[in-house]
């Protein structure tokens, strides 16, 4: 007696079960298919929503123990919309924040870029910062520190415009000022959680850009930094408010921290959501394996009438079936595993750029959907086996 | 072969069985091993009672052949599925070894039927994904017994004529072989009666005979009880008793051998 039958004898429900099933070659491939489907759509929901949210959270990575400070506007008696940031009041912050670095940000919209062969670009946001490079990292060129006559782009500007580290571009403001820079770098892409759309901007120096004529010392918005280690950004933050907020509203504080776990929920939230989606598939598959179950249970009515007559009890056959539709199960998963797995690993080098980035959580909803997928095939065979079983002998051998 | 060769594996006593069980000595004469008195069997179909068995005695023992003969709708199934246990009867007793059958749980049902009594259907129901060996084997798969089950079956087999087709799977066998692998699977258990439902068929002349001596060579060397519900005339011609079900009653006892006055 060879070693593998001595395995195989031991488990003899298995052993039939997988001959069961290679009867009906056709029937049984599709039910594992339906399977497939689910575990992969499951798994790769899963993975790939959580490489996204990866991709989009990389954004927040330069932004660690800062809170950004937005205007707001007021309408007064005479209509006139009023409020701002001005210099005076980015003097206020530094001394309320004592220990912060504040960047005021300088955010143009009366501005004309164009390229040098001669495009031009309106959607593209003209902004000044000082100390870009402690927020961004560049994917060419490199961000210089101080800077006069280049620009900084964001990703999906240079995309959109063909440009590159070493092209000129010309920015026009207000009709006025008009100068050609040369690109010191392109940023990384940051996605739409960016606090300052950094993807579709282009960062002018901020000097260059405070010192125009028709500046009115007006900020878009304030990046206020404290560095974890001697300070805590949530007293700067209410610092702020207290300042600026007692009277009358005139600024909105958000502490990136919080943006990036309400993003974060969201997203959870969303993903959670597909994949709920997702898990219909295997509730397909599911109806898909009780009929594959009945339909060989009814063909097989005298064949298990027959093991009934010889001995077999109820549980027997129970069994039996269980482990066929396991088996359906098993293979389905063992399939869509790593089915899910490559479509990931496609995802993950599109949104992150490496392959293997798979995350803690993204393997998760991997296993997730394995393990659904064997529970669902055995489920499903919960039934077809117990109405199998308790055919009476006599009934299913007439 | 003798039964012996299994007996010494003592997972599924058969003979040590059949000496401990007849202690309820009234019912138990002689080693009768299927006892039925006043047997009864009603089916509901629609508001319709069917009586398909009106109170019927029979007694079988060791190494009986017993041919059940009738028209078609005159009980003969039903009675088969009684002596199986594969049925209980509306009324009446069937015993086994002197247990009132009617005290079994399913459970218990199974459990006896296994140990003690083999089926053989014209249609044959072999597995088709199983060989004919582990057709054979197929009863006893689940006891854990591989090795001993395999020696056991492969000796049936021998027994059988089928020494060489062990590997083959059932739509390699003829009707006859078929059939044989079927009786083999029958005795894998040592039972004390094979119930066998048109045992010949679907086979023809030349073949059922085969199966015939078989059958008469189990008798003479294994005391099986042999039940037979049959159609053939020459099959029923083979038999010691004969019994004519009619309508749910016997008509008359064939050929009553001289074995000492048991009913049917």
């Amino acid at each position: 007696m060879s070693w593998l039958r001595r395995v195989t004898a031991r488990f003899p429900t298995v052993v039939l079960a997988r001959r069961n099933l290679s009867r009906a070659t056709a029937r049984t491939t599709l039910a594992v298919v339906a399977i497939v489907i689910g575990v992969v759509a499951i798994g790769t929901i899963g993975a790939g929503g959580e490489a996204f949210k990866q991709d989009q959270m990389e954004a927040y990575e330069g932004f660690g123990g800062t809170a950004t400070v937005s205007p707001v506007y007021h309408m007064n008696d005479d209509g006139d919309i009023v409020g701002g940031i001005s210099d005076q009041d980015v003097s206020r912050m530094r001394q309320v924040t004592s220990g912060a670095t504040v960047h005021p940000v300088i955010q143009r919209w009366d501005t004309v870029v164009r390229t040098s062969s001669g495009e031009t670009s309106p959607s593209a946001q003209v902004k000044g910062l000082a100390s870009l490079g402690t927020f961004y990292e560049a994917q060419s060129g490199s961000i210089p520190d101080s800077w006069r006559q280049q620009v900084v782009v964001g990703s999906r500007f240079a995309d959109n415009n063909d440009v590159e580290t070493g092209d000129q571009l010309t920015v026009t403001i207000n009709g006025s000022f008009e100068r050609t820079f040369r690109v010191a770098a392109v940023l990384e892409p940051q996605g739409f959680a960016d606090q300052l759309q950094a993807d579709r901007s282009v960062f002018l120096p901020f000097d260059r850009l405070s010192q125009l004529e028709d500046s009115d010392s007006e900020y878009g918005s304030v990046i206020v930094r404290v560095d974890p280690q001697t300070g805590s950004i949530s007293e700067a933050a209410e610092s702020l408010e207290t300042e600026f907020n007692t009277r009358r509203r005139t600024i909105s504080v958000s502490e990136v921290q919080e943006q990036r776990e309400r993003f974060s929920q969201t997203f959870e939230l969303i993903n959670q959501f597909l994949i709920g989606v997702g898990s219909i598939s295997l509730l397909v598959a599911a109806v898909t394996i009780a009929n594959t179950m009945l339909m060989t249970a009814i063909e097989r009515e005298r064949e298990i009438g027959v093991m009934r007559a010889v001995g077999y009890p109820k549980r027997a056959v129970v069994s039996l079936l269980l482990a066929e539709a396991t088996i359906l199960g098993l293979v389905g998963a063992a399939t869509g595993v790593p089915l899910a797995l490559g479509i990931g690993m496609v995802l993950n080098q599109f949104l992150v750029g490496d392959p293997l980035a798979f995350t803690a959580a993204g393997l998760r909803y991997v296993g997730l959907g394995a393990l659904f997928g064997v529970l669902t095939s055995l489920f499903a065979g919960v039934y077809p086996a117990w109405k199998s079983a308790n055919k009476r002998p006599v009934e299913a051998l007439e | 072969m003798t039964r012996d060769t299994s007996d010494s594996e003592g997972a599924e006593p058969t003979e040590t069985d059949r000496e401990d069980q007849p202690s309820d000595a009234a019912s138990a004469t002689t080693g009768v091993i299927l006892r039925g008195e006043d047997v009864t069997k009603e089916y509901q179909t629609g508001t319709q009672t069917v009586r398909a068995l009106k109170g019927i005695d029979f007694g079988i023992a060791p190494s009986d052949f017993v041919a059940i003969v009738g028209p078609s709708g005159s009980g003969k199934s039903t009675l088969l599925n009684l002596l199986g246990l594969l049925d209980v009867p509306t009324d009446g007793a069937v015993s086994l070894r002197g247990q009132d059958v009617s005290t079994f749980s399913d459970a218990d049902r199974t459990r006896n039927r296994k140990r003690a009594i083999g089926f053989v259907f014209q249609s044959f129901y072999l597995i088709p994904t199983l060989t004919a060996l582990e057709n054979v084997e197929m009863p006893r798969m689940l006891d854990k017994t591989p090795v001993k089950t395999r020696e056991r079956a492969k000796t049936l087999l021998q027994r059988v004529g089928l020494g060489d087709r062990l590997d083959h799977y059932p739509d390699e066998l003829s009707g006859g072989q078929k059939q044989r692998v079927a009786i083999a699977r029958s005795l894998i258990n040592d039972p004390a009666l094979l119930l066998a439902d048109e045992p010949t068929g679907n086979l023809d002349r030349d073949t059922g005979d085969e199966i015939l001596a078989l059958f008469d060579e189990l008798r003479a060397e294994e005391d099986v009880a042999i039940v037979t519900v049959t159609h053939d005339a020459y099959v029923a011609e083979e038999a010691d008793r004969v019994v004519n079900l009619v309508d749910g009653v016997i008509e008359d006892t064939g050929e009553t051998a001289a074995d000492g006055g048991h009913g049917a």
